[in-house]
C-alpha cells in the first residue's frame, strides 16, 4: 500500500525531519507509526498524502508515485485517504453533520447519499444524537470520533490517524484504538502515529519508531493484539 | 449537477456570512458604475442632439434685391451641381417676412412702421454629413458666396463644432474616469474577496486535504465576485433610471422647451446589458486575483 525508498525530508537549511527513510506498509495492515514528538511522524504521514514532497527519495502509495504525481492528480490520491488530523481540523461554526457534508459536497455526491453516509458513519462512531452539535458543545473524544467519521466519509483504502489517543485519558483511547481495530477489520489499512509506547504495546502490532528522522527500530507484529476482532485469523495464535 | 448546486450554495453562503463586506463592495461597484452610467447618458444624449443638429443643419444663402426669374434657376443649378448639397428650399421675400410675422406674434406692431419688406429670399441648403467639417463648409459657403446675385451666405457651424468638441471630450472623459473607478472596483472586489478567503482558510485547507480540486475550491469565490459585481451594476443601473425620471421631469417643469428633440433617452437594452457584463467581469476579475494567489494544491 505505502512504500517510501531513501526518503529525506529536510526543513531549511540543516533540519533534518526524516532521513533516509525506507518502509512498505501491507495493503489491510494496522500500523504504528511511535517515537517521541518531534520524531517526523507527522511528517511522514503528510508526505503519503502529498501535503509535503520529499527533498530526495520516492513514495508510493498504491502502486502510484506520489513524488511525481502531477499537480491535478492529487485531488484523486486524496479522495483515496482518509486523514485523522491531530487537531482534528473541524470547523468550529458548522455542526457535525456539516462537517462531515463538506466532504461529499467535495466529492460532488448527491446529498440525498451524502446524508445517508453522515447518518451512518456518526452511528458507527456513536454520535448520532449529537449531529446540529458544533464541535464546540463535545468533549474531546467527541470531536476525535467525529474527526474520524470524518475521514471514513470518502470510504477510503488507506486511513492515516495522526495522535488520535493524543489529548484523550486512558478509558477514551482504548475506545478510539477499538474504533479504528473495527475500521482496519472492514478491509481499510490503518497507520496510527502515536507517542503512546504503552498503547503500542498493549495492542501489539507491527510499529516503527521513529526518533529524530530515523527508524531505529522495527517491533513485529505480536499475537496478543488486544482489541484485534476476533474473526480475523492472526487472532488464533494469541498467547497470554 | 450536484457539484453545480453546492458551488452555486457555497457563494450564496458566503454573501449571506460576509454580507456587510459583500454590501460594501457591491455598493462600491454600484457608485462606479452610476458616475461612468451619467457619463454614458450625457454624451449618449448630446450625441443624439449633435446628430439632430447636423440632420437639421442648413446654410442660408441671403438673395440680393431685384434677382430675376432666370438668374434664379442658375443660380439654382449652381448650387444643385455641388456634390455637398443634399437639397435645397427657396423662401421668397415674402415668405420670410410671413414667418417673421409669425414668430413675433403679439408684437406685430413692430413691423408697423415698415414701408416696404427689407426681408431678403432666400435658399436654404441641407449639406451632407460627410461635408459638414469647418474645412469643407467653410469652402463651401466662400464659393456660394462668389456667387451673382448672392448678398451672404450664413450658417451656425461653431456650435456645431463646439458641441461635437464637448461630445468627444465627455466621451473621453467618462472612459478614463470609467477606466479608474472599474480599476478601484476590482480592487475593492479583490479585498472584500481575499478576506472572504482568510474568514474560510481553515475550510479551504479542509476541503484542499480531502480531495478538493482547485477549480472546486475557487468557483465559488469566484461566482461570489460575479454576483456581487452583476448587483453593484445593477444597483447603478437602478439608481441611473431613478435619476433619469427625475431629471426629465424636472425638465418638463421647467418653462419653454430646454433641448430639442432626440433628448432624453436612457440607455439602450444593449448598454444595459454591457453594463451588467462588465459589472459580472470586474467582479469576476477582482476574486481571480486574490484567489489565484491564495491556493495551492
Amino acid at each position: 500500500m505505502i512504500q517510501f525508498f531513501h526518503v529525506t525530508k529536510t526543513y531549511g537549511r540543516d533540519l533534518d525531519a526524516l532521513s533516509d527513510i525506507n518502509l512498505e506498509i501491507q495493503k489491510g495492515e494496522f500500523i504504528f507509526i511511535a517515537g517521541p514528538s518531534g520524531a517526523g511522524k507527522t511528517t511522514l504521514l503528510r508526505l503519503v498524502f502529498r501535503d509535503e514532497l520529499p527533498t530526495s527519495g520516492q513514495i508510493l502509495v498504491n502502486g502510484r508515485n506520489v513524488v511525481r504525481m502531477p499537480e491535478r492528480a492529487i485531488p484523486q490520491l486524496r479522495r483515496s485517504i482518509g486523514v485523522i488530523f491531530q487537531d482534528f481540523k473541524l470547523l468550529r461554526d458548522r455542526s457535525i453533520a456539516d462537517n462531515l457534508a463538506l466532504v461529499y459536497r467535495v466529492l460532488g455526491v448527491p446529498s440525498g447519499v451524502g446524508k445517508r453516509k453522515v447518518a451512518n458513519l456518526l452511528r458507527l462512531v456513536g454520535l448520532s444524537h449529537k449531529v446540529q452539535l458544533t464541535p464546540y458543545k463535545l468533549s474531546g473524544g467527541e470531536q476525535q470520533r467525529v474527526a474520524i467519521a470524518r475521514a471514513l466519509m470518502n470510504d477510503p483504502l488507506l486511513l492515516l490517524a495522526d495522535e488520535p489517543t493524543g489529548d484523550l485519558d486512558a478509558d477514551l483511547a482504548v475506545e478510539v484504538m477499538r474504533l479504528l481495530s473495527e475500521i482496519n477489520a472492514r478491509g481499510t489499512t490503518v497507520v496510527v502515529a502515536t507517542h503512546d509506547m504503552n498503547m503500542v504495546r498493549e495492542m501489539g502490532r507491527r510499529t516503527l519508531v521513529l526518533k529524530a528522522g530515523r527508524i531505529v527500530e522495527e517491533i513485529p507484529e505480536v499475537g496478543m493484539a488486544r482489541w484485534k476482532p476476533a474473526p480475523r485469523p492472526v487472532t488464533e495464535d494469541v498467547t497470554i | 449537477m450536484d457539484r453545480l448546486r453546492y458551488i452555486l450554495e457555497d457563494a450564496l453562503v458566503n454573501i449571506r456570512r460576509s454580507r456587510w463586506r459583500a454590501l460594501a463592495a457591491i455598493g462600491t461597484i454600484a457608485v462606479s458604475f452610476l458616475i461612468v452610467g451619467i457619463f454614458l447618458i450625457i454624451s449618449w444624449n448630446l450625441g443624439a442632439l449633435l446628430s439632430e443638429w447636423k440632420e437639421q443643419f442648413q446654410i442660408t444663402v441671403f438673395l440680393e434685391d431685384g434677382t430675376t426669374a432666370e438668374q434664379l434657376s442658375l443660380l439654382k443649378k449652381r448650387i444643385q451641381s455641388e456634390s455637398a448639397v443634399k437639397a435645397m428650399t427657396y423662401t421668397s421675400k415674402e415668405e420670410a417676412l410671413h414667418s417673421f410675422r409669425r414668430e413675433l406674434k403679439g408684437k406685430e406692431s413692430l413691423l408697423e412702421g415698415l414701408g416696404e419688406n427689407p426681408l431678403p429670399a432666400s435658399y436654404q441648403i441641407r449639406v451632407h454629413e460627410a461635408y459638414q467639417t469647418p474645412e469643407a463648409l467653410g469652402k463651401l459657403s466662400a464659393f456660394l458666396g462668389r456667387l451673382e446675385g448672392v448678398e451672404d451666405v450664413m450658417y451656425g457651424q461653431e456650435w456645431v463644432d463646439r458641441l461635437a468638441a464637448v461630445v468627444r471630450i465627455l466621451r473621453l472623459l467618462g472612459l478614463s474616469v470609467g477606466l479608474a473607478l472599474s480599476l478601484a472596483s476590482v480592487l475593492i472586489v479583490s479585498n472584500t474577496i481575499r478576506l472572504a478567503v482568510y474568514a474560510r482558510a481553515e475550510e479551504i485547507e479542509i476541503m484542499r486535504l480531502v480531495g478538493a480540486t482547485k477549480t472546486h475550491i475557487r468557483a465559488p469565490f469566484l461566482l461570489e465576485g460575479l454576483i456581487q459585481g452583476g448587483l453593484g451594476a445593477g444597483l447603478a443601473l437602478l439608481l441611473l433610471y431613478g435619476a433619469y425620471r427625475a431629471t426629465l421631469w424636472q425638465l418638463q417643469q421647467a418653462p419653454g422647451p430646454i433641448l430639442g428633440m432626440g433628448v432624453g433617452s436612457f440607455l439602450d437594452a444593449q448598454w444595459i446589458g454591457s453594463m451588467l457584463l462588465a459589472g459580472a467581469l470586474v467582479g469576476a476579475f477582482g476574486s481571480l486575483i486574490s484567489v489565484g494567489r491564495f491556493l495551492r494544491a
